[in-house]
């Protein structure tokens, strides 16, 4: 998502590079340092002991953050009923809400680790139920539009560096950064005005929300059906999103022009865009590899209003409504996902990214 | 120089291969679902022409078993799926035949004893008995699990049984004047004792859900969609509709959008459409706008010094406010007027006492002395009076000396709070008195504790007014301040529990309504709950899906929530068909050249990549 | 220390003359990038029209009670942007939550790259167990997902623009504090400041006279390029519901839009300015931020 709080990447990463991006090659540089293959391993155990100690991190965050949300979710779910004090107590019991703090905090921790992340208080049905039942929706449509937003970011990026200050760069940059700058729910508003209800002679070619028409389809006509409803979530995703990669493949390839072995190539008597082709671009796609998959995490997370506004039903409805009962159980859950999707993607940025760096003597 | 080659080459190779993979992706979703969008509904033609009624929805439901659920929409489905003893005539109001064709009580008032009717069966071919009934009664007075949301209406029974399949007797504890007001869904015994804990069994694994309502569940996929099948043998007669589908649209501009394009027949919008959506729907020849009067108060509650029911105080509530002139004055100063005419756009009536005039036997208007009319002149008079008068920065001071700021509680998720909200600002600020906005997503926690001086209130009124009656006496208090009451505004006056405790007792309608308005009458002179207005049911439907429908009360009436199922049930399709629209045409014919274009584009790019490369080659 | 003035004076002196002679070669260089100029011409309008806001529109413009039109008003020679749902006029209230958009985007990217630096520089300058606590709560706050804490901490807080401000300048602070170590690191291997800790300078002096004017540049820019963000950020929770209601802003107008249903009533005239203005703002900080970074790092810059 780029149209929330997340960083300034577009600037930063034409500059000296955002945090992540340019981290991830910095801390690959590790195994690269003539240690050879043995490195690997021992890089990618420290890798993931990192990640399983953020995950551990946000599993303590998630469970003490949500605490501080003013309302007794006891008093919730009996809200507008004679409740007496022992059914209050009973209900207290049997969400464990009776226990001291610390001893809901390392039950939750248990049962967190098999699995478990407690019952929903408003939906009365474990979060893990809950949750997968919306995943699958959410990672459709951010995995539609993460590819198609990374192939455009790329394919144009590579572009608009080759054809550096010429119309079509100026063109593609200058548009990339107007649609990062558009608020996405506000462009999905106008899009379903335009293109779902219709304006003037234009008929609403697409469903204004939802993942299918619940008409009973099968098979194929039900896959069409849920394409359709994709089409525009996904354009807006993609509208907003794919500037980034653009911005970030351009900046790097830049980079990696201005670079000696080029000149070198260059002097050898290759042909400019042959060189281009075979060095520039493979190089530069490096950087843009770490922020493919930083991006697909935060995408993820991010989608939570482009689901409001199309009425997606996925994890970031979800989140919108166990936010304001307080669900603390569901809140807490799905702020796990979050935040696990992003560390895992940055994981598997930084254990793929030696991997596909050329200099790597492997 | 070497390796760098190869691997430029195969990076070269993995770009255009995810490249493709793009392409393909696009193609799917913007080219090939467009033209074939008509698909769907070619094949829902083709099943036997079945007519289907989509409703749009917002609300998730938040447990499909009938022990659980207590939100609008779950309760509405369980109103189509499940047989209640008695119905609501959708002309008046008036108790009609349910599940029981006959209902008696004895001379004590403490039997009661209904006749089952013996054409009613549920949807797996067995009989819906007596038995059936008294199971759910009772299975909902011994389980804690299944008295969840409608313990309520069995805490007064002493006994219930079913002497033969056709019979169900009730005892009493004390006589009830609300046992033709049961609003419980009788449950089919035979497929409910199997289950083991009703505090966590939800229904909604095993479909069609056994039912015996002019509807059957048949799918529910959350937030998604809930699809009914019409009941064919339903005693009532079988719906005119095939099938009745719940379709979500959390986005209620997404909803009256899809209604426009005719995605769905019918939208209700929670809890209406706003006045700019109802305006626009309007000058559609195919659509109908809805505006009827509708069964909710829209009032302003004033803390009267919140104590529990063992006399210890709860809460702060600005001590100024338990001076009735105070608040009658506070009321005076608010212009009803411009909150009908402006926020609610003349959608709505203005308010008077407490149950709205769409409930005729139960309305009571205030007499012209009583009237606390807009005066904000006689307002700042009564203020002074009650011996709060302006300091020298215009503010009006309290008995401690500080000026009166008050904290108004209101749900950020409804408009009209805080657009009324903005207007008390600047009327009581005239008066010289603060106010405090504290709009929250959820106002139960500091609602029960107390914690507020004025609050947006409003209830949705039933038939049987017993409800929202009851939860301003005294017995409604918490017993303690740690515990919950069903109170809604901590009121608790004698006179007004005394004329409660008459007409409970009363089996007399027209005496009991009597008593009823009396209680409204002494609630409005009381000053705690002041109603503002009788927000109107706007919602709408295409008049090419939906032939008539049946609206309650008849005359002017709302179609979504109603009490009973009349208006799904009644609903007739109109000759043009099913949920296919009249503009569906020329849309797929756009869409195909849309689609075409975005393929063809593709393809132009991706031959243009070729090209470059062959060149490369070279 | 007041005898340590006196011969510092004229160093001072110097080290005035050398930093307006770099502003003014920053400034010729920044001149020649058309988009920065641009941007920073659209920043100057919108902050000129926020200033003037209380003479232009008059501070009772929020006013519902003396609203002039008639609400949801159509554009007319009277009301040329309409009148929202109170009949308030739209573009006077466009032009007065320039104000509170402004505000909140400048004070929650001030917060956030205040924190940042603070946590960057010292992270930098004191290395040690320290720098790897920090560096290690830093990594871990930047796989934060950032909306989703946001709304969370908006949700955890009372309904004010102060929460807002909190909520957006909270969670966005790691990357700064990454650059600005990086910088930082950087910074404190050149000679002079191992002359300066030679001839006695403490931690305080070395961070805030040597490293702390080497790193502002790349903090100007960070800001400007956070500031954008933040105003998209405040539109985001405002749109989410998470806003004050009583407070004018761009956010708030589009959530008000929405409520009275505007989008499906083709109300366009409530929801296009307030949209627009955000992603103007949004659009002129992201071309300044752009343009400062392409001078302090021309290698990068259009004009390769």
């Amino acid at each position: 998502m780029t149209s929330d709080a997340t960083s300034a990447s577009v600037g930063a990463s034409t500059g000296a590079a955002a945090g992540p991006v340019k981290d991830g090659p910095a801390a690959a540089r590790g195994p690269r340092g003539g240690r050879g293959a043995t490195a690997y391993p021992r890089y990618v155990a420290g890798k993931v002991a990192g990640a399983a100690v953020s995950l551990l991190a946000v599993l303590v965050t998630s469970f003490f953050l949500f605490r501080l949300i003013p309302g007794d979710p006891v008093k919730f779910m009996t809200g507008g009923r004679q409740v007496s004090a022992e059914q209050l107590a009973v209900y207290r019991e049997q969400f464990g809400l009776d226990l001291p703090l610390w001893q809901q905090f390392t039950d939750y921790c248990g049962k967190a680790l098999t699995g478990d992340l407690g019952t929903s208080y408003q939906f009365n049905a474990p979060v893990v139920d809950k949750i997968t039942e919306a995943l699958p929706n959410t990672l459709l449509l951010t995995g539609t539009a993460f590819v198609l937003y990374t192939v455009l970011g790329i394919v144009l990026g590579t572009r608009s560096a080759w054809r550096n200050g010429g119309f079509g760069d100026r063109f593609h940059t200058g548009l990339a950064l107007t649609l990062y700058s558009l608020p996405s729910f506000w462009l999905g508003l106008l899009l379903i005005v335009t293109l779902s209800v219709g304006i003037g002679p234009l008929p609403g070619l697409f469903p204004t929300g939802g993942m299918e028409s619940g008409g009973g389809e099968e098979g194929f006509a039900y896959a069409v059906d849920v394409a359709h409803h994709l089409v525009l979530p996904v354009v807006t995703l993609v509208a907003v999103e794919y500037g980034q990669t653009l911005l970030v493949t351009r900046s790097a390839l830049l980079d990696e022009m201005g670079s000696d072995y080029l000149t070198t190539a260059r002097a050898k008597g290759l042909r400019d865009d042959l060189v281009r082709r075979r060095h520039a671009v493979p190089n530069a796609l490096l950087p843009t590899v770490t922020l493919i998959f930083i991006n697909l995490g935060r995408t993820v997370a991010g989608v939570i209003l482009v689901e409001t506004v199309f009425s997606w039903p996925g994890l970031g409805g979800l989140f919108y409504q166990a936010l304001s009962v307080p669900d603390l159980p569901l809140v807490q859950g799905l702020f796990f996902v979050f935040a696990a999707a992003v560390i895992v993607m940055n994981t598997l940025a930084d254990l793929i990214y030696p991997l596909f760096d050329p200099r790597v003597g492997r | 120089m070497e390796t760098n080659d190869q691997h430029g080459g195969r990076t070269r190779g993995r770009a255009r291969l995810v490249l493709a993979a793009g392409a393909a992706a696009l193609t799917l979703c913007a080219g090939l679902a467009t033209p074939l969008n008509p698909a769907p509904q070619e094949a829902r033609a083709a099943d036997d022409d079945s007519k289907v009624l989509t409703v749009a929805v917002a609300q998730s439901v938040d447990s499909l078993s009938p022990f659980l659920a207590v939100r609008l929409l779950s309760t509405s489905i369980h109103r189509l799926t499940y047989e209640y003893l008695t119905n609501y005539d959708p002309e008046d109001n008036h108790v009609v035949p349910g599940l029981a064709t006959a209902w008696k009580s004895s001379p004590d008032k403490l039997t009661w004893t209904y006749t089952i009717r013996s054409d009613s069966k549920w949807s797996d071919g067995e009989q819906a008995t007596a038995e059936d009934a008294a199971w759910t009664f009772n299975t909902m007075m011994s389980d804690p699990g299944a008295a969840t949301a409608n313990g309520s209406f069995v805490a007064n029974f002493e006994k219930v049984t079913a002497p033969s399949p056709t019979e169900l007797v009730i005892k009493l504890k004390k006589p009830q004047a609300t046992m033709t007001a049961l609003d419980v869904p009788i449950v089919p015994r035979h497929v409910w004792e199997k289950v083991d804990d009703y505090a966590k069994f939800n229904n909604d694994k095993d479909f069609p859900i056994v039912g015996n309502g002019p509807f059957v569940l048949t799918e529910y996929k959350a937030d998604s969609h809930v699809r009914l099948k019409a009941n064919k043998d339903f005693w009532r007669g079988a719906p005119k509709f095939d099938e009745l589908v719940f379709r979500y649209y959390k986005d209620q501009d997404a909803a009256v959008s899809a209604l426009r394009k005719g995605e769905v027949s019918f939208v209700a919008g929670s809890p209406s459409l706003t006045p700019a959506q109802a305006e626009s729907l309007k000058n559609d020849k195919n659509i109908r706008v809805n505006d009827a009067p509708g069964r909710r108060f829209y009032a302003l509650a004033t803390n009267p010094g919140a104590k529990a029911k063992n006399g210890e105080k709860m809460g702060d509530g600005h001590p100024s406010l338990l001076d009735q002139r105070v608040r009658n004055a506070l009321f005076m100063a608010v212009d009803r007027k411009t909150v009908i005419d402006k926020v609610f756009q003349g959608h709505a009536v203005e308010g008077a006492g407490y149950i709205p005039p769409r409930f005729s036997q139960y309305f009571w208007e205030p007499s012209a002395d009583q009237e606390l009319a807009y005066d904000p002149a006689e307002a700042a008079r009564l203020l002074d009076e009650a011996g709060y008068e302006k300091n020298g920065d215009g503010k009006r001071v309290g008995k401690d000396g500080k000026p009166i700021d008050y904290r108004v509680l209101c749900h950020a998720t409804d408009p009209n709070d805080k657009a009324i909200g903005q207007y008390l600002e600047e009327w009581w600020g005239d008066l010289g008195i603060g106010v405090t906005l504290n709009c929250l997503d959820n106002v139960t926690d500091p609602w029960l504790a107390g914690e507020y001086d004025l609050a947006f209130d409003g209830w949705s009124v039933n038939p049987d007014p017993d409800f929202v009656l009851s939860i301003h006496t005294c017995a409604a208090l918490p017993a303690t301040p740690e515990e919950t009451g069903a109170t809604d505004n901590f009121i608790c006056d004698k006179k007004y529990d005394e004329l409660y405790a008459r007409q409970l007792a009363e089996y007399d309608a027209a005496e009991r309504a009597d008593i009823v308005k009396q209680m409204e009458s002494r609630l409005y002179d009381l000053g705690y709950m002041n109603v503002m207005a009788y927000p109107n049911a706007v919602e709408a439907y295409r008049t090419d899906h939906i032939e008539s429908i049946t609206t309650m009360p008849a005359k002017a009436g709302n179609i979504y929530g109603q009490d009973g199922y009349w208006s799904w049930w009644s609903a007739v399709p109109a000759d043009s068909g099913d949920s296919g629209d009249g503009s569906s045409s020329t849309g797929v014919v756009v869409g195909i050249v849309a689609g075409a274009a975005v393929v063809v584009g593709l393809g132009v790019f991706v031959a243009m990549r070729r090209r470059a490369t062959a060149d490369d080659r070279e | 220390m007041t005898t340590e003035k006196i011969p510092a004076a004229r160093p001072r002196g110097l080290a005035w003359q050398r930093r307006r002679a770099s502003a003014a070669r920053f400034w010729r260089q920044y001149r020649a990038h058309r988009a920065g100029v641009l941007g920073l011409a659209t920043l100057v309008l919108f902050v000129l029209l926020a200033l003037a806001a209380p003479l232009l529109v008059g501070s009772d413009v929020d006013d519902v009670t003396g609203a002039p039109g008639s609400p949801l008003e159509r554009p007319s020679a009277e009301l040329p942007f309409g009148a929202d749902r109170f009949g308030r006029d739209l573009l006077g209230l466009v032009i007065w939550g320039a104000r509170v958009s402004l505000l909140v985007g400048l004070l929650a990217a001030v917060l956030s790259v205040a924190i940042g630096m603070v946590i960057g520089v010292t992270a930098g300058h004191f290395r040690g167990w320290y720098a790897t606590v920090i560096m290690r709560i830093t990594d871990w706050f930047l796989v934060m997902p950032t909306l989703v804490l946001a709304i969370a901490l908006a949700t955890v807080m009372s309904r004010s623009l102060l929460t807002i401000v909190v909520a957006i300048g909270v969670t966005t602070w790691p990357t700064t504090a990454r650059l600005v170590r990086a910088q930082t690191l950087a910074v404190e291997t050149r000679p002079y400041i191992e002359r300066a800790r030679a001839l006695g300078g403490g931690h305080w002096h070395i961070m805030s006279r040597h490293v702390l004017p080497n790193v502002m540049p790349l903090v100007l820019a960070q800001t400007t390029l956070i500031i954008s963000s933040a105003i998209l950020a405040e539109a985001t929770l405002a749109f989410l519901g998470l806003g004050d209601p009583t407070v004018v802003s761009w956010g708030g107008l589009l959530q008000d839009a929405r409520e009275a249903g505007a989008v499906s009533a083709g109300h366009w005239w409530y929801l296009v300015p307030p949209g627009i203005a955000i992603a103007l703002v949004a659009l002129a900080f992201t071309l300044c931020g752009r343009a400062v970074e392409s001078v302090l790092n021309p290698r990068l810059g259009v004009a390769r």
